[in-house]
Parts: structure tokens; C-alpha cells; sequence
């Protein structure tokens, strides 16, 4: 191992120490509880692919944006649209039917939503990362009002939709207390068939060539334009479908504060995984793990933060490995 | 003190297991030009990399005035008066001219610009050059880049001047402008080390030269005891074989066939003007012109990557609108700038040599890539040149420059060419990797294809050509047919009118 990189190693440990002596709770107190939190039981596992669920589909959408060249921040706003349409589709389908066709307009409304973002930054050379971050605070926004008005459930005063029907639900295994969503299936099936995709189809070929040299992709014959369009409303609808796999899968009902930020913690699931594909289920599950054993230490007296720290750090130690490859491979 | 002013003793260098240097000795005589001669990979740039401390080696030591110095960065070299002029040119275009000349070398934390701009002209004098100092940088041609460059040498009072390929991107006029002034500092005192592969220019103006082969030293030689035939075969270690004959040109078939052509510069100016021309089957033509003329715009519209806006492009006899459709039709480019037209640098070499051609069969099997198919096409492609490579699936970045270009060289000849467009192919190719793409370019053609081929360099178009056009100012001119391989001719049609 490169010197550098052991410095970081053990500045980042250190640090993470600092922050958690911080709390005055013991160290070997605070990595137990997130253990525990997490993965300690049926039902904390059930929560946890609770978390993991969104993160794993929206790290896919925001990895197909990023292989593309294009930085997708508006996962969070497509998501919390998703999530309304799906619910609001459902609520008018019973049934299995309900799921299936809400889940598909969570997919064409977080699609519609990335589309402007996409038109802007190949049409007007507006950058994607601020068209989206707008595209966020007016999603953000608009689900709200939507829930606090037209849409507002008639059971409760909150601002949210009525819960709803267990058979429009996407359906769970159970096994005793162990709840595992088909969403989480369906999660699974994604990442493998993008991941697939993506290293063998020559359309991945394309997308990925435009993403890593616009200008060489173009001499090459790719249509960058329409690769880029096509890559981000992709992203767009598959945190579409994040945002509604969870309103459907697992809350049942939309309201605005549904999401922690997923959309922007798949961000850093995307980050994680760098190039590799198959490196988003295993960020997904770090993060979702790390968010759901965050609540226990609240408990415990120790601020939540301290897990986005350890994430923060984890990201940092992972692009220096990585960098360090990249130039030990390079002349 | 030594005779010497820099000397390199047993310098070994390695990449992993690929030995780039090994125990390679150079002594430099105070006030000298000289030359550093070698095959693409022979590790010139990497030594010179080495007396820059930019790279560390793994034994031998350096000897500068004297004294043994060890670099840890290339900081400690600068400080000791040596630094470098790389192939590519640092110029910020964005900076005015002063900017860029005290890039990393201000004279303090608060800039007296009118006492730079004192200095700097002071500099320019010597070197018998003049800038307009709050110009911005962008509007310099290469030639322009590389006085600046020289000058910010300059500035940082080197001693000891190292230039990598200084000719590679000026025209004729320019080169013995350049070489001028090296002569000129090196009677003032500077000691200038030139890394080329253009023995004609070692010929005329260096003093010493040295041969590196695959990483080993060669030989020494003082310029005015050898010649051009000695140190090409020292370079190669074989002698070289014959040239391809040139075809007179025959009337026939075109594969490429351009009607009144415009195209608009990226300034917002025109800058092809309306021109005609025709390759035909079998034909190398080569376009000779100043750089700049046009011939980038022309050839990106030809690839159809930028928009005519008028006429007509014809390949085959067929106008086709997209870029792959052209690539379908047979067009194929070794292009201007390989890192940002031809490449993908952090991908690997295989995916590199499939670039452009991923939709074609057997390479892809309708929507899915043949990876074995691949890897097969890629080794046939690098072992055509002789591509020296450590594994395919290494980035393309971890090649030479020179092996590089012979990747890009070789990938254009695949998949039965039409038309083969070659921006400047031998740039950066040694004596072996020039006549190994000119030889392969003319017997893709003699199968049935067309090159048109630009270059700055009118003898290199002349020895390999069979027809020499010229580009001046967005036009295309063709001299008459009894003074075709005039040089003098073609050379009045590239500067006037």
C-alpha cells in the first residue's frame, strides 16, 4: 500500500475516533448499537432493506447518468414524484394492478422530470447539476402542495394521501418476522441486468464512450446528443421508480418527508461503486445498513451525523484507492 | 569541474516488469545542442523525464555541473536550472500573454506588471521575438506556443533546456526559426537537449547527438562525423527498406468526392470556401498547407462531426448524414488530436481499437458485443504496427505517444477503408512507424481505397504521395501537372496568393 494512502487510512480512523469520543459513549458501545440497530433482529433486517431498497435503485440511477458523463443531483426530486404518481395511480387501481401500473408512473413521471435537465444541457449547454438541484426544490415543493392540497387525505389532518389497500401493495415474503418486498427483488434484478448491460451491449458501449470522451464518441460515430438525452431520462425514470417502489412497497401512502434523502445518499452510493456496477449493491447495503443503525444510536444519546461521517470518509478513502490505481496503471 | 554540464551515468528506470531505461548514459557538453534520437518507446522522453525529476530511477545517478544531485521533484531541478518544453503545450488560453509567462514563477505574492512586462520583453529581445504582453494567449498559433514556452524557460532563468519534439506542430519556416533561436541561446550560455525524430533538423542544426533503442543506449555521435544513414540504421538497427512507389495518378472511380464545400470556422468565419475535389480509387493525396488553413474544419466536416454549410460530401457516390453511416460507408480518420478525437484514454487498448467500430459484425452480434471477437480484433489491430503494449487490457494512456498513434493508425485500416482521411499520421512516429503507416495506407488503397493525407511537412507528402494539393486560406489549390512535385511551387501556393 501506497504511503499516502496509509496516512488517510489512519488519519480517517482517527478522526472517526474523535467524532466518536466526542459523544462521551464508549466506542465498542456506539459500532454495537449500529450492529444491533441494523442487523440485531428479523424485524430491524426488514427495516433495513427498507432502506437499502431505494438507495440500491436510485444508486443505479444515478450510476447510468454518471456513466454517461452527466451528474444526476435531481434524484431526489424525480424520486419523491415517483413516489406520488405511483400512489396516486394505485389509490385509483385495486389490485395487483394497482402496484404494477402505479410503479410504471413513478417511472414515466421521474423520466418526464429529468427530460427538461437533459433538453438544457444538450441543447443550451446548461449544466445538469444545477437544472436538476431547481428541478429538486420545485419537486420537493410540488409534492408537498399536492398533499397538502388536491390530494390531502380525507383520515388524517396531516399533509398526506390516505393510506393504501393492502392488495394495491407491492407484496412481501415473509419468513416469521422477516419481511422481504419484491421491490428489493426487482432492485436486485436491475443492478444485475444494468450491470450486464452496461459492459456488453453496444449500447452501453456508447453511452459509456460518451460519457469518458464526448468528442472521441462523436468521431466515432455515437450519437452523443441522443445518448445523453436517452441516459438521463433513464436515470430519471428509475428514481421515478425508487421513489414509488417505496411508497408502494413499503409506507403505503405518499408524504413529502417520506425520504431522508435518499436520492442524494444514492449519490454517494454511485460514488462508492466508481466505475464498477457490481459495486452498488454492496454501497447500497453500507449505506442503508449505516442509515437504519443511525436511529439506534440516536437512542443511545449519540447524534445521528456520526454515520454520514463514516460515509463521508469512506467515499474519501475510495477515491484515493481508486486514484491510486488509475495511476499506477497510467505512465 | 567536468567538461560536462550534465551528465547521466547507468540510468535504469522500469514500469512494473517493462525495463524503460536501462543503465542509459548521456554526457552534455556546455553550450551544445544536442539531440536525442530514438524509436517511439526507445525512452527518450522517459530519461529526459528522468534529468526533469519528474521520475525517479531506479539506479544510476545524475550528474549536473559537477556535482551528483538527486531530484525528488521536479521542483529540485528547476531550482538547478534545468526544465522542459513538453510535447503539448501548457499556454492557458484563457490567461494574457504575461499571465502565461509567469505561470508558477510570479516574482512575488503582489505582480509589478509593469516591471514584468519589462522583463519579458527584455526576454523576447534575445530570443529576437515580440509579443503583445496583455494579449490573451488564446489567439496563438503553435508556433507562437512554443516561443512563449521557450521563453518562459526563460523567465525561470534555465540553464539547461530540454525540448521535446519542439517541430512536431510548426511548419517548415517556423522550425528553422525556432532552431535559430536555440543557436542563439546556446552561444549565450544555455545548453539545450532536443528530443526529435527529424534527423534532417539533427543534421543541420544540433551538435551531439545521442541514439537510444528500446531503452538502451546506442550510441554517441558528434553531428559533423556522421550522417543521416548511420544514425537512421543506429536508430532502427536494420537498414531500411524501400520506400512505396509512387502511382501516377489515374483517372477513374472516386471513392471520395467533394462539391463546393464550406465550412464555418469555429471564430464564426469561413474557414473552407467553397472547394471541389475528387480522390479517386487508389490515389494518395496529400494536402500541403500552412496549419490553420482549414484543413481541421475540413476534415471534421467530411467526418461529419461538424455541419457544412454548403455543398456536397459523396463517399462511394452516396451523400450519407450521419457520422456512422459515413463509418458504414468506409470513411475512416487517424485524427488531429488523438486524446480528444481518437481515444479514450482510461479505457483499455481493446475497447480503444473497437471505438468506432462496435456496431460492426463479427465485433458485435446485434445488440450485444462479442467480447472474444473483440479481443481477437484487438490483437490483429496492435500487432499490425507492432504496437508495443504491456496487456490489452491496459489503459490506453500507459502507451508511449508513438505506440499510441500506431494503435490509432492501425485501428483506420480496418473493416475494408474507402476512404481513409489522416490527420498528421506520422506525428510523433519514428523513421519505422512513418513508413510502416505510409505503407499500409498505400496498400490499403492499391485494394481499393482512397487517403487523403495532411501534414506541415511538404517532403514527407512528397515522398509518399501520389498527388500534392494545397490548402491556403480555405482553399484548395492544385498546381499544374508539370510542376506537381515542385517544391517550390507548392510551397509558393502554401504562403501567397
Amino acid at each position: 500500500m501506497n504511503w499516502r494512502l496509509s496516512v488517510l487510512v489512519v488519519a480517517v480512523v482517527a478522526l472517526l475516533g474523535v467524532a466518536i469520543m466526542s459523544t462521551q459513549v464508549p466506542p465498542a458501545t456506539v459500532f454495537k448499537t449500529l450492529f444491533e440497530g441494523s442487523l440485531g433482529s428479523a424485524s430491524r433486517i426488514s427495516d433495513s432493506l427498507k432502506e437499502i431498497t431505494p438507495l440500491l435503485i436510485a444508486g443505479i440511477a444515478v450510476f447510468v447518468a454518471l456513466q454517461a458523463g452527466l451528474f444526476n443531483i435531481g434524484a431526489e426530486g424525480q424520486l419523491i414524484l415517483g413516489a406520488l404518481s405511483g400512489v396516486l395511480v394505485a389509490q385509483r387501481i385495486p389490485g395487483a394492478a394497482g402496484w404494477v401500473l402505479g410503479s410504471l408512473a413513478g417511472m414515466v413521471v421521474g423520466g418526464l422530470w429529468a427530460l427538461p435537465a437533459a433538453l438544457i444541457k444538450v441543447y443550451r449547454n446548461g449544466h445538469e447539476v444545477i437544472s436538476t438541484i431547481m428541478l429538486n426544490n420545485i419537486a420537493l415543493l410540488l409534492g408537498s402542495a399536492m398533499v397538502n392540497g388536491p390530494f390531502k387525505g380525507k383520515l388524517s389532518g396531516a399533509p398526506t394521501t390516505d393510506p393504501l389497500d393492502k392488495g394495491s401493495m407491492i407484496p412481501a415474503l415473509m419468513i416469521g418476522n422477516l419481511r422481504i418486498s419484491l421491490a428489493i427483488f426487482v432492485g436486485l434484478a436491475l443492478a444485475i441486468g444494468i450491470a450486464i448491460w452496461i459492459r456488453k451491449s453496444v449500447r452501453g458501449f456508447e453511452l459509456r464512450a460518451v460519457g469518458a470522451n464526448l468528442r472521441a464518441a462523436e468521431f466515432a460515430g455515437v450519437e452523443a446528443k441522443r445518448v445523453m438525452i436517452r441516459a438521463m431520462v433513464a436515470s430519471g425514470a428509475l428514481a421515478g421508480l425508487a421513489g414509488s417502489f417505496q411508497s408502494l412497497g413499503y409506507e403505503g401512502r405518499f408524504y413529502p418527508d417520506f425520504s431522508p434523502g435518499y436520492g442524494f445518499d444514492a449519490l454517494g452510493v454511485a460514488l462508492l461503486a466508481g466505475t464498477n456496477p457490481w459495486g452498488i449493491l454492496p454501497a447500497a447495503a453500507v449505506f442503508g445498513i449505516l442509515n437504519k443503525g443511525s436511529s439506534a444510536l440516536t437512542i443511545e444519546g449519540v447524534p445521528k451525523g456520526i454515520t454520514g461521517i463514516l460515509l463521508g470518509l469512506l467515499i474519501i478513502v475510495f477515491a484515493a484507492v481508486r486514484y491510486r490505481e488509475s495511476k499506477a496503471s497510467g505512465s | 569541474m567536468s567538461e560536462f554540464v550534465v551528465e547521466l551515468r547507468g540510468i535504469t528506470k522500469r514500469f512494473g516488469t517493462f525495463t524503460a531505461l536501462d543503465d542509459v548514459s548521456v554526457k552534455v557538453r556546455p553550450q551544445s545542442l544536442h539531440a536525442i534520437v530514438g524509436e517511439n518507446g526507445a525512452g527518450k522522453t522517459t530519461l529526459m523525464r528522468v534529468l526533469q525529476g519528474i521520475l525517479k530511477p531506479d539506479s544510476g545517478t545524475i550528474i549536473v555541473e559537477g556535482k551528483e544531485v538527486h531530484f525528488l521533484h521536479a521542483e529540485d531541478a528547476y531550482a538547478m536550472g534545468i526544465s522542459m518544453v513538453s510535447q503539448h503545450y501548457s499556454i492557458i488560453p484563457s490567461l494574457s500573454c504575461i499571465q502565461n509567462l509567469m505561470l508558477a514563477a510570479e516574482p512575488g505574492a503582489v505582480i509589478n506588471y509593469t516591471q514584468a512586462k519589462q522583463r519579458a520583453s527584455q526576454l523576447a529581445e534575445r530570443l529576437g521575438v515580440e509579443f503583445d504582453w496583455d494579449a490573451s494567449a488564446e489567439g496563438l498559433g503553435p508556433a507562437g506556443s512554443q516561443k512563449l514556452e521557450i521563453l518562459k524557460l526563460l523567465w525561470r532563468n534555465s540553464r539547461i533546456m530540454i525540448l521535446d519534439e519542439p517541430t512536431a506542430m510548426l511548419s517548415p519556416a517556423d522550425s528553422t526559426a525556432l532552431y535559430e533561436n536555440l543557436k542563439k541561446l546556446a552561444a549565450e550560455g544555455a545548453t539545450i537537449l532536443v528530443v526529435t525524430h527529424r534527423l534532417p533538423e539533427v543534421m543541420t542544426y544540433c551538435d551531439e547527438v545521442t541514439i537510444l533503442r528500446g531503452g538502451k543506449w546506442v550510441g554517441d555521435r558528434t553531428v559533423n562525423e556522421t550522417d543521416v544513414n548511420e544514425l537512421a540504421e543506429l536508430i532502427v538497427g536494420k537498414a531500411l527498406a524501400d520506400l512505396p512507389e509512387h502511382h501516377p495518378p489515374k483517372a477513374g472511380r472516386a471513392n471520395l468526392s467533394i462539391q463546393n464545400l464550406s465550412v464555418k470556422g469555429h471564430r464564426g468565419d469561413q474557414a473552407v470556401k467553397s472547394v471541389s475535389f475528387e480522390l479517386n480509387v487508389g490515389e494518395v493525396v496529400g494536402l500541403a498547407g500552412v496549419d490553420g488553413n482549414g484543413q481541421k474544419e475540413l476534415f471534421q466536416a467530411i467526418v461529419g462531426v461538424t455541419p457544412a454549410m454548403g455543398g456536397t460530401i459523396k463517399i462511394d457516390a452516396s451523400e450519407e448524414p450521419t457520422v456512422a453511416a459515413r463509418v458504414r460507408k468506409g470513411l475512416r480518420l487517424i485524427p488531429e488530436d488523438r486524446h480528444e478525437e481518437g481515444v479514450i484514454d482510461d479505457w483499455p487498448l481493446a475497447e480503444n481499437m473497437v471505438l468506432g467500430f462496435q456496431e460492426f459484425a463479427p465485433l458485435a452480434d446485434g445488440r450485444w458485443i462479442n467480447a472474444k471477437e473483440q479481443r481477437m480484433f484487438a490483437d490483429r489491430v496492435l500487432a499490425r504496427f507492432n504496437t508495443k503494449f504491456s496487456s490489452p487490457d491496459a489503459p490506453i494512456r500507459s502507451l508511449s505517444g508513438g505506440n499510441q498513434q500506431r494503435a490509432v493508425a492501425a485501428r483506420a485500416l480496418e473493416f475494408d477503408p474507402k476512404v481513409i482521411l489522416a490527420f498528421q499520421p506520422t506525428r510523433g512516429l519514428d523513421i519505422a512507424g512513418m513508413r510502416d503507416v505510409y505503407m499500409a495506407i498505400r496498400d490499403a488503397c492499391d485494394k481499393g481505397a482512397s487517403a487523403l493525407v495532411v501534414s506541415f511537412d511538404l517532403d514527407e507528402l512528397l515522398q509518399f504521395c501520389d498527388r500534392v494539393l494545397v490548402m491556403n486560406r480555405g482553399q484548395i489549390y492544385e498546381p499544374a501537372p508539370d510542376m506537381a512535385r515542385d517544391r517550390a511551387e507548392l510551397g509558393r501556393l502554401m504562403v501567397t496568393t
